[in-house]
């Protein structure tokens, strides 16, 4: 058993290496050995997962030969590696989903080194996911960013690359603000390691004099993680970012990176600065105040679309507030209610891009409306696909998006003065969400008799049609069997603080 | 109470028969199809009486969470509402199959008509609130196809304007539920209510205004004003068979909701005498004048019968909201006569439109000497619903009036009566004008090119039933009354 | 205050450099401004932890003299960070310039703005 405790580390310097080899292999074999990466990845993080979740703790696992306070760790509870696990999956499903419009949209040649991006961005997804310390989670986010980058300019046209320097801006300015964060915070404890902070920012909290810098340091990090998630107002690259690249890059965009931004700050909430002296300060009103604005800003700008990939990248704007929203809340509950939308909006976010790439290649590639009409009796399992994930959305019950609305409202509820006006975002945005998504799904299925594209068959498209459906019955059996995913989640933040 | 598998049998017939139909291309010829659809009802309906007579079991399927399971029970209200279902989806559901022969599509149209008859048993036998919801959710999406069929745009723009008052509806709904889960007890339906009272401590007037929202909420079904504005809309663009199932059933789920949220979950006594009492009953008395007012104008006939639906089921809400045994046995009543003879009203003039092509009233005229049978039933149950003696339209009122009366709440008690009488009469001024215009069509009436017109026996013989059903309620009401009394006993 | 800000002058450089590098990433409508922004600021967190890493008095963590006594040293780490630091900025540095020559090779300028107006013309 004591083997996996090494596993966490492990399958960051498997991923790291991968990515390596990759640069020098032929576009298959790169194919086979990112799958088969991915797939070793996720059995290890499971058995991570597995072990957390018998011994009832977290684990630390010392790199190297320095113990702590100077060298470095990473650590592993229950929440960490169920994140991680998800984050695979969804992983392999969208590459899988995506793969036939990747072989189409990537330059011949350059295959093979988009799947060194991918195992680049696994590797920091699950460093970020892991690490026990600030300065490491820097560079991995840094890392994090180039890969990003490079998975949304893969596909060369002018939109990608002007997205893509758009996110490389937007990203920049973010992880500028994080590094002055965690170097003001270092200054102010001495320690890089979460747990040493924690103990120092207890001490520095408890003098008057230290507690504006504080402020300002946890501020500085909390704004960059937040800028570089997308929330509202810092989204202006998301909708050509995700709506032009690859579908499996858009998919992976909105699903993992910016989930992967969102997990290290709960990290930092719970492990560095300790939830208490979060909620007592004013960061946390702000964040709630831009996740609501984000839900609706980001509903309305979803309405006004007349593009199914911008309209569903738009509808992550809402979706990242909702988890702000979560977080600003301020309780426990808030705070799993944010973990597990994370879960199902991942699920749904990527099951949409996925399918929705199905409906408009049958349909000339146009993503107009207009042209998407009646797609989806061209392509079956798409057109089903889109609609589990529009209903998951939507917030229908037995799927994944009901159970964290009910629990967001839950948080709402046992809390106090934030009580009307989270219900109320949550109502405007299911009548929001319903609007476009619902239009949507209605067109799909409103049968276009002259229609000049033909339709695919599900055996043409085995792949394809395989990460849906296991997209639609991960996103049913979270939307049907929450209970255990919620106990774990409520055990992972206990272990977490 | 013990826990069965059987009570899910009924559930899933349909549904999975329906699923069947969606599914397979093999399905092509219209005889098979009719053999496998109709299999499916009369199947249904036979395990749901089997299911229904039996002494109530209980069965949870799973746990959406610890203490939220999807959960189903069968009660006095449960077999009442799915004996209404079943005996309106069958009719329809046979009626369809000549009204079908010419529409696109009819596989997909069979196939949720068969789920969404799934949906609302399940809905029926729903046993806590969370599953309630849920297939309320589902009842609303599946029944969308049916609104759609045609796929014009008007169907897209009714079936989204549907969609949209459904779930604005819903979430005042779910709204509710989330503060009802904090306050009460259990989120089972118990009759006489749930509520916590060491809880709620001197917070009631907030909940009343959760009560209040979650009538408004499951108003909308219900087609209660202010947010009626769908019904009109929706209920006419479906294909006639679907519109009598709408009319007569799916806004039943919203006073099936409402019976559960007031009586069930919160208790007739926490709503007496307050605010929300005093709001509900001028809300349905409102709706009742104005729905008849509208359908009175309207020229169109699928639609006039749309406002009378609206005018009619707050007749319904309307007995609820006296909160008294006698005013509830007439609001029950009441459903079953509604649905029966709106059911009826819809498949005669879906038999009219299939026969003759017209729509508009106005072009009905001598409509009575080329079908004369159907134009009979057609007057029959239109004196039903007015409220003639012998029929079941008849007892519901008195039973309505009587209730109110009996109350004692100040002018309502008096006023009450008072609407519902003109309603009546405006009724009869939006109903008879066909009957009249169709047998007695004037002298200057071309009667040289009549011809008989009467529609196919597998038309015709729904249409008698349902007839006969709504006069026999009247006539010998002895067995249904003692039923309602026995399960108003426990309520009120 | 003033006092404060006299004698930790390296740290408040270091601010006033991080907000001009900041705007000019932000607001520079120019790509290569936009990256010089970047630059000063990343410099100027380098800057900061330097600044705060070196202690008046102290040498660099070499044992001189054979005298191993804490005090005499600086703490090494701070150094560590800005190396890495400089790495990280200096690859990001690259891809930024990478992808600045491939816009200017389509669309013959530096200007964001332009290149969004021309993309909008290409209506893609």
């Amino acid at each position: 058993m004591d083997m996996i405790r090494s596993f966490p580390g492990m399958s960051i310097m498997l991923c790291l290496f991968a990515g390596i080899i990759s640069s020098g292999m032929k576009r298959k074999a790169a194919c086979y050995l990112n799958s088969a990466l991915i797939l070793a990845v996720t059995a290890m993080n499971a058995a991570v997962l597995y072990y957390t979740v018998v011994t009832k703790e977290a684990f630390v696992f010392v790199m190297g030969k320095f113990p702590a306070p100077w060298g470095n760790e990473l650590r592993a509870g229950m929440l960490e590696a169920a994140v991680a696990v998800l984050f695979c999956v969804i992983m392999l499903l969208s590459v899988w989903g995506g793969r036939k419009k990747l072989d189409e949209e990537v330059e011949t040649g350059k295959h093979n080194l988009y799947y060194v991006l991918l195992n680049l961005l696994l590797s920091s997804l699950l460093a970020l996911v892991y690490t026990n310390d600030l300065f490491t989670a820097y560079v991995f986010v840094e890392i994090n960013t180039i890969s990003a980058c490079g998975l949304i300019m893969i596909r060369q046209i002018g939109r990608t690359l002007e997205a893509a320097v758009r996110y490389m801006i937007m990203s920049l300015l973010g992880s500028g603000m994080l590094l002055l964060g965690i170097c003001m915070l270092y200054d102010l404890t001495g320690h890089l390691l979460m747990s040493d902070i924690h103990e120092g920012v207890l001490r520095a909290a408890a003098v008057p004099e230290y507690r504006i810098p504080l402020v300002v340091s946890i501020a500085l990090m909390v704004i960059g993680l937040s800028v570089k998630s997308a929330l509202f107002p810092f989204h202006a690259w998301l909708p050509d970012a995700y709506g032009y690249s690859t579908v499996s890059s858009a998919a992976i965009l909105s699903s993992l990176v910016s989930k992967g931004y969102i997990f290290l700050l709960i990290k930092i909430i719970y492990r560095v600065i300790g939830f208490e002296f979060f909620c007592n300060t004013h960061i946390i009103n702000v964040l709630f105040i831009f996740g609501i604005a984000g839900i609706i800003f980001g509903s309305l700008s979803a309405i006004k679309e007349n593009d199914i990939r911008r309209m569903i990248a738009f509808s992550s704007v809402a979706q990242i507030g909702y988890i702000y929203m979560g977080i600003g809340l301020g309780s426990e509950l808030g705070m799993a209610a944010s973990v597990f939308h994370i879960f199902a909006h991942a699920l749904g976010k990527a099951l949409l891009f996925i399918s929705a790439i199905g409906l408009t290649d049958v349909s000339g590639c146009s993503r107009k409306f207009i042209e998407i009409t009646g797609s989806g009796y061209r392509n079956k399992v798409a057109g089903l696909g889109f609609t589990v994930g529009s209903l998951s959305m939507v917030g229908i019950p037995i799927f994944a998006g009901f159970v964290s609305k009910l629990m967001f409202a839950r948080a709402a509820v046992g809390g106090r003065e934030k009580m009307l006006a989270t219900l109320i975002a949550l109502a405007i945005s299911t009548i929001l969400n319903s609007i476009y998504f619902m239009k949507t799904v209605i067109r799909i299925y409103t049968p276009n008799p002259d229609t000049p594209y033909g339709s695919v068959t599900i055996g043409r498209e085995k792949q394809y049609a395989f990460a849906i459906v296991l997209f639609m019955v991960l996103n049913i059996f979270f939307g049907m069997m929450s209970q255990p995913i919620v106990d774990l989640i409520h055990a992972g933040i206990a272990v977490l603080g | 109470m013990k826990e069965t598998f059987s009570i899910m049998i009924p559930i899933l017939i349909p549904i999975l028969t329906g699923l069947f139909l969606l599914a397979n291309p093999a399905v092509k010829k219209r005889s098979v199809l009719l053999g496998i659809v109709s299999a499916g009802l009369i199947v249904t309906a036979m395990s749901v009486f089997a299911v229904i007579l039996g002494d109530g079991d209980s069965f949870t399927l799973f746990y959406l969470t610890k203490t939220l399971p999807v959960y189903f029970k069968i009660d006095g209200i449960g077999r009442l509402f799915v004996t209404v279902v079943t005996v309106v989806w069958l009719a329809a559901g046979f009626f369809s199959f000549v009204y079908m022969k010419h529409e696109e599509n009819e596989k997909r149209y069979f196939g949720f008509y068969l789920i969404t008859y799934g949906v609302l048993i399940a809905l029926d036998f729903s046993g806590n609130i969370i599953t309630f919801y849920m297939f309320y959710e589902l009842m609303t999406l599946l029944s969308m196809p049916l609104v759609l069929h045609t796929r014009s745009r008007e169907a897209v723009m009714a079936g989204l304007k549907y969609l949209f008052y459904s779930f604005c509806g819903a979430y005042m709904v779910l709204f509710g539920i989330y503060f009802l889960n904090r306050f009460a007890n259990t989120l089972s339906f118990t009759a006489g209510g749930v509520l916590n009272q060491e809880l709620i401590g001197g917070r009631e007037p907030f909940l009343l205004f959760v009560v209040f929202l979650m009538i408004l909420g499951f108003g909308v079904k219900a087609g209660m004003f202010p947010l009626h504005g769908w019904l009109p809309t929706a209920h006419p663009v479906a294909p006639a068979p679907a519109s009598a199932a709408l009319s007569g059933i799916i806004v039943k789920g919203g006073v099936l909701g409402i019976i559960r949220t007031v009586f069930y979950l919160f208790g007739a006594d926490f709503i007496r005498d307050t605010w929300v009492q005093t709001l509900w009953l001028s809300l349905t008395l409102f709706t009742v004048f104005m729905g008849s007012m509208l359908a009175f104008r309207e020229k169109v006939l699928k639609k006039r019968l749309a406002y009378s639906t609206v005018s009619q089921v707050s007749y319904i809400l309307f007995g609820l909201a006296v909160l008294n045994p006698a005013a509830m046995e007439g609001a029950l009543l009441h459903v079953i006569a509604h649905a029966f003879v709106k059911c009826t009203l819809f498949l005669c003039a879906g038999a009219i439109i299939f026969q003759t092509g017209k729509t508009r009233v106005d072009e009905l005229r001598g409509v009575g000497k080329q079908m004369p049978i159907l134009l009979w039933c057609y007057t029959i149950v239109s004196l039903a619903l007015i409220g003639i003696p012998p029929t079941g339209g008849f007892l519901s009122k008195w039973y309505l009036a009587a209730g109110a009366l009996d109350s004692g709440i100040p002018f309502f008690g008096w006023f009450g009566p008072v609407v519902l009488l003109v309603s009546a009469l405006l009724t009869a001024g939006y109903l008879l004008p066909i009957t009249v215009n169709g047998f007695l069509p004037g002298s200057d009436f071309d009667y040289e090119h009549l011809e008989k017109r009467e529609p196919s026996m597998c038309m015709i013989l729904p249409v008698l039933i349902l007839t006969v059903l709504a006069v026999a309620v009247g006539t010998f009401p002895a067995p249904v009354l003692s039923f309602l009394t026995d399960v108003i006993g426990k309520l009120v | 205050m003033g006092v404060n800000l006299y004698t930790n002058y390296g740290e408040a450089v270091a601010m006033i450099l991080f907000g001009i590098g900041f705007a000019n990433l932000l607001l520079q409508t120019n790509l290569i401004k936009k990256i010089i922004g970047l630059n000063i600021m990343d410099s100027a967190v380098y800057l900061f932890l330097a600044e705060k890493g070196y202690v008046v008095g102290r040498i660099a963590p070499i044992i001189t003299d054979g005298v191993q006594s804490v005090e005499r040293y600086v703490n090494p780490i701070p150094s560590g960070l800005v190396l890495t630091g400089i790495v990280v900025s200096v690859s990001v540095s690259a891809l930024m310039l990478s992808i600045t020559i491939r816009l200017y090779q389509r669309y013959h300028t530096l200007n964001l703005d332009e290149i969004s107006l021309q993309l909008k013309k290409e209506g893609r």
